[in-house]
């Protein structure tokens, strides 16, 4: 579905490449995180998925990126846009209208959606993403938490091929943040989207992804299972990442040589993996 | 009113018109205001305005636009009460005289002022500005690209005061005092405070262009509106009502 082969992209006015000769490749369905330290590329990998570099952010691009054998490059920004749904990390930024509906028409209008369609549309994204109450409300009476979710309803109303979201869940809590990573995850199931999200909150990363990517001064260091990324602790700490808790301590006593085997994402495999240790 | 131009529900008269409709009949009625120089038909203009006002239970707030309205036309009557000799003489004045005419004209600028901007008003806060733009677009053709940037410019006002707001909460924390001496040291102050605000505004903009374009905004002609507005028979009555109210405006004018 997203093949990104040698990328290497310098924005016009910086002095090095903000990313460099990235190697992916993304299937129907698959879900990817992407973490790294501030500065470490990750937003620009995800702007050169959606056409938004070099479209919008002329610079030095080599390599190339392609999304359903369409060249982000090459092919104009509407056309990567019938694909590739995206959610910008300012969400506030985002919004072209003032109200939850008309906002979550606006993409369903331009992208001429047949009119039978656009109700269903637009009722079950607000439904899935939990804000079917807000519809008549004005953008700018909502939260931070809700203009988040409301930003992802638009995108998903769009039912795109492939999803980027740039810190979807910066402002929402654990539970809206959970229930978010829900959303995602059966959505790229049911529906074969590819759905790649760029977040700080490892953990959620860890339980949910199916490939973990980590962004290093503009490289990828590690792109794998997040099993075998999160088993490289001490290295993702010298990269400014950090583990989960949960995997931090199954790590270290595995490294004692108190239990072996897999590494735990979630809390609830570490305790299984200290369960089977003691037992 | 929660905040500047932010649609206020309801679902009086007023909020069913058709949103072109609305802001014709508010342009009519404006230029009524402005063809007539009749003191007691633009004080009935203007209770017609307040009443509109009841209507959609917007009283409280379009006070407060009569208010801010009132003490920019204060300036201009003081400069007509100034130089409109006419009627009695009351005041003497090196160039002339004020008389009761000149306080007449000088009342009735001010009342004509805020007569004509009530109904605009109205109409900016009981229309969604979306609608009002979509309705441009699919009923008078206006080009979509003029339409968003309307709509982005309205849109984006509260949000920039909301970044001035911030940056001046900043500067208050490190010691600046905004409240302190006359509109000279404020402005002062105030004056640096444009660089970060204009460089987020860049931003800001720019990724809300980003952000359209993304959501097919290239693609989008004047008939791509999900919502049809239709005009009816009360559309039609609330124009040619206005219309008359122009007729009347001129007639008096010509007669009086």
């Amino acid at each position: 579905m997203i093949r990104i082969t040698d990328f290497s992209f310098r924005y016009r006015e910086g002095a090095v490449p903000a990313v460099s000769g990235a190697n992916l490749s993304i299937g129907r369905g698959e879900f990817v995180g992407v973490t790294g330290a501030a500065g470490s590329g990750k937003s620009t990998l995800t702007y050169a998925l959606n056409g938004i570099v070099p479209h919008c952010y002329p610079g030095d691009f080599y390599g190339s990126v392609e999304v359903d054998g369409m060249d982000t490059c090459e092919a104009a920004l509407t056309d990567v846009s019938r694909v590739v749904g995206s959610v910008c990390q300012d969400v506030e930024s985002q919004f072209v209208t003032s109200v939850v509906e008309d906002e979550v028409l606006y993409g369903l209008e331009n992208f001429a959606v047949p009119r039978g369609e656009i109700e269903s549309r637009l009722t079950r994204a607000l439904a899935d993403m939990g804000i079917a109450d807000l519809r008549e409300r004005a953008i700018a009476s909502l939260s931070g938490g809700q203009k988040q979710k409301v930003a992802i309803a638009s995108v998903l109303a769009l039912r795109p091929q492939a999803l980027v979201l740039d810190e979807p869940t910066a402002e929402l809590d654990p539970a809206s943040s959970q229930n978010v990573f829900d959303l995602l995850a059966r959505y790229a199931r049911q529906h074969g989207t590819a759905v790649v999200v760029v977040e700080q909150k490892i953990a959620l990363l860890a339980r949910y992804a199916d490939t973990l990517v980590i962004m290093e001064e503009g490289r990828i260091r590690f792109a794998d299972a997040p099993a075998a990324v999160l088993a490289h602790d001490g290295e993702l700490a010298r990269i400014g990442v950090s583990c989960p808790r949960a995997t931090a301590l199954v790590n270290r006593l595995r490294a004692a040589g108190v239990c072996g085997g897999r590494t735990a994402r979630t809390v609830r495999e570490a305790c299984d993996v200290v369960k089977e240790a003691a037992a | 009113m929660s905040a500047f131009l932010e649609y206020v529900p309801g679902d009086s008269l007023l909020h069913r018109l058709n949103p072109v409709a609305k802001l014709g009949a508010a342009a009519l009625f404006a230029v009524a205001c402005f063809c007539s120089g009749s003191f007691v038909f633009l004080a009935v203009l203007l209770a017609a305005g307040f009443a509109l006002a009841a209507s959609c239970g917007m009283v409280r707030q379009t006070f407060g636009l009569a208010r801010a309205v009132l003490a920019f036309s204060l300036i201009l009557a003081v400069v007509q009460l100034l130089t409109t000799p006419a009627g009695a003489q009351l005041v003497p004045l090196p160039w002339g005289f004020i008389g009761t005419g000149s306080l007449l004209a000088a009342l009735t600028t001010v009342v004509r002022l805020v007569a004509a901007a009530i109904p605009l008003f109205l109409v900016f806060y009981v229309t969604k500005l979306n609608d009002l733009t979509n309705a441009a677009v699919k009923v008078l053709h206006v080009p979509y690209r003029y339409a968003f940037a309307f709509t982005s410019t309205v849109r984006f006002i509260p949000v920039f005061m909301n970044d001035m707001k911030g940056i001046m909460e900043a500067q208050t924390a490190r010691g600046v005092q905004f409240d302190t001496g006359g509109v000279v040291k404020k402005a002062r102050l105030m004056v640096p405070l444009c660089v970060p605000l204009l460089v987020s505004s860049v931003r800001k903009t720019n990724s809300a262009a980003i952000a359209a374009e993304v959501r097919g905004f290239n693609l989008r002609t004047s008939a791509s509106g999900y919502k049809e507005y239709p005009l009816t028979p009360r559309d039609a009555a609330a124009l040619l009502a206005c219309a008359l109210l122009v007729v009347a405006a001129v007639a008096l004018g010509v007669l009086g």
